[in-house]
């Protein structure tokens, strides 16, 4: 039986995602374990040149380039997928738990009745076996699960789970044709693609988080500053969004993203469980709150005590001569 | 319009969860709740009932016996019937078999809308929608944001995609998962209370939903849970000394760059 493994990639503004990389890397890896090929799976339209960028990290690309697939829709995405599937029967797909990924993946593994780990943050083989790893109850627990009496298993996970390692593979790539069909009961009349923020909050390696402490939405600027600084995103707390400051997109915490960055930096957020439950995977938290009590510091791996009107001015210019240099 | 609902009950945020000694069973302290988005999905009924004639909302949830709380809930907010679908000795790993219980209960209770969470609090896998939308044939949408009617046959939702919002026309019947935005869930008002309190909540076998006997066995489950284990916790927080903003900055970004190495 084959043990081979898809990957499906994400594409945004023209660009392959990173956590699409982080997939193929951890991707590679497993099937080098299970003596197994790599497959990245790309559907879309007009997608030639992002079939490029993928040729190093797969062993085979299979490209499904239709009109049909030019936005995301459950409908075709499934059917696409279910056709290949069954097509190549691989052992593992692989997806990430995006947006996309949450639409696409229950329903696909409905189709096919196979199982489904989502929102897993890791991956091991050991003896033929897999073991993923899922944090549940909001990170309190860590789950260790594995599928069984099943050919093929579906599992996304987090961006950020995994750490990209660049390869040369130079893949070949496979053009699929495929007749699609459009479910004729579901018709988008809209789509509003935002003001593209840089970079996806889930995606960002570093995270600068506002708290009620920031007093009002005027103040969120420097934050703005420091992340472009850094190449990250703004988030915030749901006091804040809430209160209207921000949008509820860049929510962290329980009833908000789960993410996991690099550098999570909290300014004036007290670490409430809800809040902290969203961000306590990130690999350094950094929390600037006036008060030495504040709950956050017992999340964190470094802490100032003081306000955060005097700290991030300097933190800002600390961060711009640090760019600079480099 | 016939309008179901699912919901679940999960244990509360601060709730203390611990792992028993076999290091693959949870003790969960007795603090539950109606799941967060699933208050949106009641809410979302009720004001839909509120503009559509003639129309009835049940709610189900598919959970051991104490769920019968969050059933009540949802009937204090204003929903018209509620059921439990038993799943003492029977509770799984594996979404994929609650979703074929739901999608079977559906089915026997007729429907021409289904909403329910966008995901659950405790296990977050945001699986249930689309699972039983793909189980039952019907269009999904999941995390919308706005629910219109357009005729008894046709809804317009706007819901999240990659960094914006889009709008749709579905046509009925579908499933729709609720994203925080769409509403303000309703406090339940005292004479809601009481009605709840004394409403009678039939008890659903799911032997009795048509599925098969293997679906229903432990064996069907296609997750199996390993070992469960805490968090490792980080270690204790370094406190940034200085006389100086500017003092404590530059020590914190040295430590960035050279401990943590992550500048
Ligand atoms: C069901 C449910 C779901 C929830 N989901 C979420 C969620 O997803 N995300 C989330 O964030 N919250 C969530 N919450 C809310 C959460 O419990 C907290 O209320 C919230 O996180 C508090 O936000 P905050 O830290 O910004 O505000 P506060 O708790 O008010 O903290 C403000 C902090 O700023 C500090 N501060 C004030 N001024 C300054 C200054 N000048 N300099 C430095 N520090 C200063 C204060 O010392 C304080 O610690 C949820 C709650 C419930 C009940
Ligand atoms: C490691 C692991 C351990 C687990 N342990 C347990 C356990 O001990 N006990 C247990 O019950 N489950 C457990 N589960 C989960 C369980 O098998 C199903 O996954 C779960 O019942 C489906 O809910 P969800 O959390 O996946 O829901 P989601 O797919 O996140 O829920 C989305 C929406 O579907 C609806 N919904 C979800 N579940 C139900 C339901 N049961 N009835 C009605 N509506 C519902 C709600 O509207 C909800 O907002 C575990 C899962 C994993 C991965």
């Amino acid at each position: 039986m084959s043990k081979d493994i898809f990957v499906f990639i994400e594409f945004k503004d023209g660009s392959i995602r990173k956590t699409s990389f982080e997939l193929l890397s951890k991707g590679k890896e497993l099937a080098e374990k299970l003596s197994s090929g790599l497959y990245a799976v790309m559907l879309g339209f007009d997608t030639k040149g992002l079939t490029e960028e993928i040729k190093p990290f797969a062993d085979k690309i299979i490209s499904v380039d239709e009109e049909a697939l030019k936005e995301y829709r459950w409908d075709t995405y499934t059917d696409t997928m279910e056709y290949l599937i069954k097509k190549y029967s691989p052992y593992l797909v692989l997806g990430a738990s995006t947006i996309t990924g949450k639409d696409l993946f229950p329903r696909l593994a409905a189709r096919l009745d196979a199982p489904i780990v989502s929102d897993a943050v890791g991956i091991e083989v050991s003896d033929g076996e897999i073991k993923i790893k899922k944090p549940i109850y909001g990170g309190k627990i860590i789950s260790w699960v594995t599928t069984q009496n099943a050919p093929i298993s579906i599992i996304t996970f987090r961006p950020n789970s995994f750490s990209i390692e660049k390869r040369q593979i130079n893949g070949e790539i496979i053009e699929e044709r495929i007749e699609i069909n459009m479910d004729s009961r579901v018709n988008a009349v809209k789509i509003d693609k935002g003001g593209s923020k840089k970079v996806d909050l889930q995606e960002a390696d570093f995270i600068v988080c506002g708290g009620r402490g920031m007093k009002g939405p005027e103040n969120f600027k420097v934050l703005e500053e420091i992340a472009e600084i850094l190449g990250g995103r703004v988030g915030a707390s749901r006091a804040v969004v809430d209160s209207k400051w921000r949008d509820y997109e860049d929510q962290i915490g329980k009833s908000g993203k789960t993410v996991s960055p690099k550098l999570y930096i909290g300014c004036g957020v007290s670490g409430a469980l809800h809040h902290t439950m969203g961000m306590d995977t990130s690999k350094v938290i950094v929390a600037v709150n006036k008060d030495p009590n504040a709950l956050i510091f017992q999340y964190a791996d470094y802490g100032i005590v003081d306000d955060l009107f005097n700290i991030l001015p300097a933190l800002k210019e600390g961060l711009k001569s640090l760019k600079q240099e480099a | 319009m016939n309008i179901l609902v699912f919901i679940k009950q999960v244990a509360d945020t601060e709730a203390r969860i611990l792992i028993k000694g076999d290091n693959r069973s949870l003790e969960i302290e007795n603090k539950y709740n109606l799941n967060f988005f699933d208050e949106f999905a009641v809410e979302e009924a009720i004001r839909l009932k509120g503009k559509v004639k003639d129309s009835k909302i049940s709610v189900c949830t598919y959970g051991g016996k104490k769920a019968v709380e969050a059933l009540r809930t949802a009937i204090a907010m204003g929903v018209d019937q509620a059921y439990l679908i038993d799943n003492t000795d029977l509770d799984t790993d594996d979404p994929l078999i609650t979703a074929k219980i739901l999608a079977g209960f559906a089915k026997k209770e007729g429907f021409d809308l289904i909403l329910c969470g966008r995901q659950a609090i405790d296990d977050e896998n945001g699986n249930i929608g689309a699972m039983v939308a793909e189980l039952l044939k019907i269009p999904h949408v999941t995390a919308i944001t706005k629910l219109e009617v357009a005729d008894d046959k046709k809804i317009i939702v706007e819901s999240d995609i990659e960094g914006g919002k889009e709008t749709k026309e579905v046509q009925l019947p579908a499933l729709l998962t609720t994203q925080k935005g769409i509403n303000e869930p309703r406090v339940p008002l005292i004479t809601g209370v009481m009605k709840a309190m004394k409403a009678n909540i039939p008890v659903v076998d799911p032997a009795s939903l048509g599925l098969s006997r293997e679906l229903l066995s432990r064996d069907a489950s296609k997750i199996k849970i390993l070992s469960y284990e805490t968090p490792k916790g980080r270690p204790a927080v370094k406190m940034i000394e200085g006389e100086t903003p500017e003092e404590k900055v530059k020590k914190l970004i040295k430590l960035l760059r050279e401990e943590a190495k992550v500048l």
